[in-house]
């Protein structure tokens, strides 16, 4: 019976090994395999006729590094203020408003989400122009003397990133919170718990697995996004996306780029496996010290990790 | 734009200064081309990757196809022009925009010349090399009944002498333009520029996205050939520029033009003369601004319309080259533009025409007399690398 | 997705200091709702108002009036590029519905080492920066057209639909997986007793229940693909330019009214294609937090 329903479902899965193994696997592979070659000369794009690992010295040099440790500033700061911003409002979404109220405000966060993210950043540039809006009517309002200048700063790009980001980081940390019902919640602060006690110790760990859900979601696509950047901050949103990016559509050097590539991807990995293990060691000893206090409630209820994206 | 037309000099400049003018440039631009070219072609023929372009393109019928898709630098035809030619049941046009030779050759390049535009706008020296790696189409001269109206100064070009690859569009040259409400004193050189940039303007200032005139800013203000492919000069403007000017750069701007000037975005901005021309008629307060063609030399170029060899709209891409080189829609071109087209007579009926601030349009002879065409030698990656350098420094 | 919320009928009444805590640490919370949907909204609220800008450019408001609408629906180019960009959002909805589907399927009702490994590549997919996807299927898709002699991956809509897909399969599949795993199979074992063959089956039972999953994945690979622009960029051909690379290209040059007005009206499209959705989905009885939990893939 069971093997009978069985046999169909695994072939179910066929067209997407195929269609993965094609575009996915197969062209990375390729790009894997371009940065080991080199530049064949001003009409070539790449060559791998003689195999070395030259590229990737090349790729590794001190632009590199340094727009490395520009993005990687840029990604680690946007993820924590969009955390920041969306914890208490997912939380405010998901204990505070009411069941009927609380559709409508996840669609309006999904909004902004679904409008092309070019013209949600031109939203921005025209708001924060120097002579803008938002900046004759700081004037006006006496608060400054001089126009605003926010266009092409730092500021201005992590204002970019946060805002393009926000809702990934709104919606798990939002599915994660509203698991943790409001029953749990009573039965810690029956238990004694105060309230700033069960929000430490029942509602934020419970809610774990859709915060770190939250910042994979917004860390990995920042590392990689370079083009809000440089609408919002001319010079100063140099991202390493962009540097892999003008290989390809500028210098005309796949080798160079693809060793880039690869070299962004490894360093993304190897930043997440070291927050990941950071998280989970503060995650352990907080419950570790926890544990005396709720020990079935917290054991019992932790939900599943929330993302299938993670 | 790196470009380049020296007859325009014998035109415009003194006899003496123009035969000086067109010997120099002539020789050097030849020579640099031809080693371009050859180490080019060398390298082209070993490697996988360095393929030539496998043209698959339609034949040329007479029969005029639907569509048309131009591959040219932003902001570049009368929008007018455009949608004249589309009118009536025209072809459809497709046009989409770089910002320096290098990204519109990666284009190419990267689709092995089946990149599906038809007309491409390259400077001219980069012809020679498009042209011997089988990127661009031979033209046909007779379907080019309007090529006659060409001054016949601006034809036969070192990088394309017999025209086989190309047809005039435009020539300018390269300058700044300044903020006179930031920037109280004058500026007129390359110098006064760099000067300029780290103090008044720090941190207000845009350059282009085009690795040989980036790096001129420099090696002009030095009195450098800026053509200059020697590994020391090079590296001692690398190092100047990475640490001198890189931090006081707020943005990288082909077309401030576009909207930069008319939004005050930049105190200083390095642009072309037609572009700056562009900026200051939608700007509502032309009058702060002022354009320099800088001293001692700057960038002297040509862009050409090319037809690419994998072209799969020939009889659109002639119909409409053709189109612009009639003689009122030439006159159309360069009222909006603000580069001169190069047809007998344009700046007479241009002007004519009714041409605002023509003195941006047609520098004076002793400003063209001192100019420099850009060429494609061996400093070329190294340029385009110093450029990569630049951006990442002024991010950090 | 299954309704197993136990939320609290009543809530129990707080002694009265606490009641006054929590009313002020509710209305700050609420304060900072508030502020961040502002935050949300603002940008597009602009460009909104922007659309009806009469001036030559965007930035410098002129004076209000349709102009600009007519003048972006005018033009060929902007009409081609957001055909393209529709045609190919619902070419990448269409495949990636389908093959995310099957996959979802299988999923959620096999598991063993090759479900772990399917579902670990389709997370990869999810995690691999755009730019990286982009250069790829660029080298990909010229190996195939001019070394492979497969001119099918020489077309521009071709390429755009499969880059599309290769970024929304996996939305689509955990999607779906989500929804059919929350479901009994004892129905499908019925079916199977009752000696229905497979096709059947599948077309009765279990179609009709993963249905809501389905449409949402698809819907949500229409936007994805709607939206996207850094690969878009580097895969497509002229004259099929989708729209976000149009405004990306627009950018370089002067940026003019006509494309927040178009932008306005992509909106509009987008927003009623999310409606769609939710309805739907609403009417197969999933609560508000459901709908939000399908629409971002969470399962």
């Amino acid at each position: 019976m069971l093997r009978r329903l069985r046999a169909p479902h695994g072939a179910l899965a066929l067209p997407a090994w195929v269609f993965l193994l094609a575009f996915f696997v197969a062209p990375v592979a390729l790009v894997f395999w371009y940065s080991f070659g080199e530049k064949p000369g001003l009409f070539g794009t790449h060559s791998n006729e003689v195999l070395s690992f030259a590229r990737y010295g090349e790729a590794a040099d001190a632009t590199f590094l340094a727009t490395f440790w520009n993005t990687l500033r840029i990604a680690l700061l946007g993820t924590a203020i969009c955390l920041v911003v969306a914890l208490p409002f997912a939380y405010w979404v998901a204990v505070k408003v009411p069941t009927r109220w609380r559709g409508l405000l996840i669609a309006l966060v999904l909004v902004p989400f679904w409008t092309n993210f070019l013209v949600r950043t031109l939203g921005w540039q025209i708001a924060l122009s120097p002579e803008g809006f938002v900046s004759s009517g700081l004037q006006a309002l006496g608060l400054r003397d001089d126009p605003l200048q926010v266009l092409y700063t730092r500021g201005a790009v992590q204002l970019g990133v946060v805002y393009n980001y926000l809702p990934l980081m709104v919606l798990p940390c939002y599915v994660a919170l509203e698991r943790t019902t409001a029953s749990l919640r009573e039965a810690s602060r029956d238990l004694g718990a105060g309230r700033w006690r069960t929000l430490t110790s029942v509602t934020l760990p419970l809610a774990f697995p859709g915060i770190a859900a939250g910042c994979l979601l917004v860390f990995v696509p920042l590392m990689g996004d370079y083009v809000t950047a440089t609408v919002l901050g001319g010079a100063k949103g140099n991202m390493v996306g962009q540097l892999v990016a003008s290989q390809f559509q500028t210098a005309q050097n796949w080798a160079l780029g693809s060793a880039m590539a690869v070299l962004l991807v490894v360093f993304i990995a190897v930043t997440v496996l070291v927050a990941a293990a950071v998280a989970l060691l503060v995650r352990t000893a907080v419950r570790r010290g926890r544990r005396v206090d709720l020990p079935a409630v917290a054991s019992a209820r932790v939900p599943a990790p929330a993302g299938g994206r993670s | 734009m790196t470009r380049k037309p020296p007859p325009t000099a014998s035109l415009l400049a003194p006899r003496e200064t123009a035969r000086r003018l067109s010997t120099r440039l002539g020789r050097r631009s030849v020579l640099g081309g031809l080693a371009a070219a050859g180490s080019a072609w060398a390298l082209s023929a070993c490697g996988d990757g360095g393929s030539s372009a496998s043209s698959a393109g339609a034949e040329a019928d007479g029969k005029v196809e639907d569509a048309l898709n131009i591959y040219t630098w932003a902001d570049y035809d009368a929008p007018e022009v455009l949608s004249a030619f589309q009118e009536g049941g025209g072809p459809t046009l497709q046009i989409d925009s770089y910002g320096s030779n290098e990204e519109m050759l990666a284009k190419l390049v990267a689709a092995k010349g089946a990149s599906g535009y038809d007309i491409v706008v390259p400077t001219g020296l980069f012809i020679p090399q498009m042209g011997s790696n089988g990127f661009l189409a031979e033209l046909d001269r007779s379907k080019l009944p309007n090529f006659a109206n060409l001054d016949p100064q601006y034809l036969g070009q070192t990088w394309d002498p017999d025209n086989t690859y190309s047809v005039p569009k435009d020539w300018g040259t390269t300058g700044f333009i300044y903020d006179t409400t930031v920037i109280g004193r004058e500026l007129t050189s390359w110098a006064d520029f760099l000067d300029a940039a780290q103090k008044e303007a720090s941190g207000s200032v845009s350059i282009l996205e085009d690795p040989w005139e980036v790096t001129c800013i420099y090696l002009a203000a030095n009195g450098i050939d800026p053509n200059t492919s020697d590994p020391a000069q090079l590296q001692a403007c690398e190092d100047y520029l990475v640490a001198n000017l890189a931090p006081h750069l707020k943005g990288f701007e082909s077309n401030p033009g576009g909207s930069a000037i008319a939004q005050s975005t930049y105190a200083l901005m390095q642009c072309w003369n037609g572009d700056a021309r562009l900026g200051l008629d939608g700007s509502n307060e032309p009058d702060k601004w002022k354009y320099v063609f800088p001293t001692p030399t700057a960038n002297i170029w040509m862009d050409n319309w090319c037809i690419t060899a994998g072209a799969e709209h020939p009889d659109a891409a002639y119909a409409f080259i053709d189109q612009v080189l009639e003689v009122d829609t030439s006159v159309q071109e360069l009222l909006y533009i603000g580069y001169n087209t190069g047809l007998k007579d344009i700046e007479a009926k241009a002007t004519a025409a009714g041409l605002d601030r023509a003195e941006l349009v047609f520098p004076s002879e002793e400003v063209v007399a001192r100019l420099t065409a850009s060429v494609l030698n061996d400093g070329h990656e190294t340029i385009v690398a110093i450029l990569g350098k630049i951006r990442a420094a002024a991010g950090a | 997705m299954t309704a197993l919320d136990d939320r609290p009928g009543t809530r129990r009444a707080a002694p009265a200091p606490a009641r006054r805590r929590r009313s002020t640490s509710s209305a700050l919370l609420g304060i900072w709702g508030a502020l961040v949907l502002v935050f949300l909204f603002l940008p597009i609220a602009v460009i909104v108002v922007y659309s009806f800008n009469t001036g030559r450019l965007l930035t410098s408001w002129q004076g209000f009036g349709f102009s600009s609408y007519a003048a972006g629906l005018d033009r060929p180019v902007i009409r081609g590029a957001i055909a393209t960009s529709v045609k190919a959002a619902v070419g990448a909805a269409l495949l990636s519905a389908v093959i995310g589907s099957l996959a979802g399927l299988a999923l959620a009702r096999r598991g063993g080492r090759w479900a772990g490994l399917l579902t670990l590549l389709l997370g990869l997919t999810l995690v691999t920066p755009e730019i990286v996807d982009a250069i790829s299927l660029l080298g990909w898709f010229v190996s195939l057209d001019s070394d492979a002699g497969l001119p099918l991956f020489g077309n521009g809509l071709v390429r755009l639909v499969i880059a599309h897909s290769v970024l929304s399969t996996a939305v689509v599949t955990f999607i779906v997986r989500a929804r059919v795993s929350g479901m009994d199979a004892s129905l499908e074992e019925a079916a199977a007793d009752l000696y229905a063959t497979p096709w059947a089956r599948f077309r009765d039972i279990t179609l009709p229940l993963a249905a809501p999953g389905v449409l949402a994945g698809g819907l949500m690979a229409f936007t994805l693909s709607l939206d996207n622009t850094i690969v878009a960029s580097f895969v497509q051909l002229p004259g099929g330019t989708p729209w976000p690379v149009y405004v990306l290209s627009a950018l370089r040059a002067a940026l003019r009214p006509e494309i927040a007005a178009v932008s306005t009206l992509m909106l509009v499209l987008t927003l009623v294609s999310l409606a769609v959705v939710a309805l739907v989905l609403r009417r197969s009885g999933d609560s508000a937090t459901d709908v939000a939990r399908t629409l971002t893939g969470g399962g």
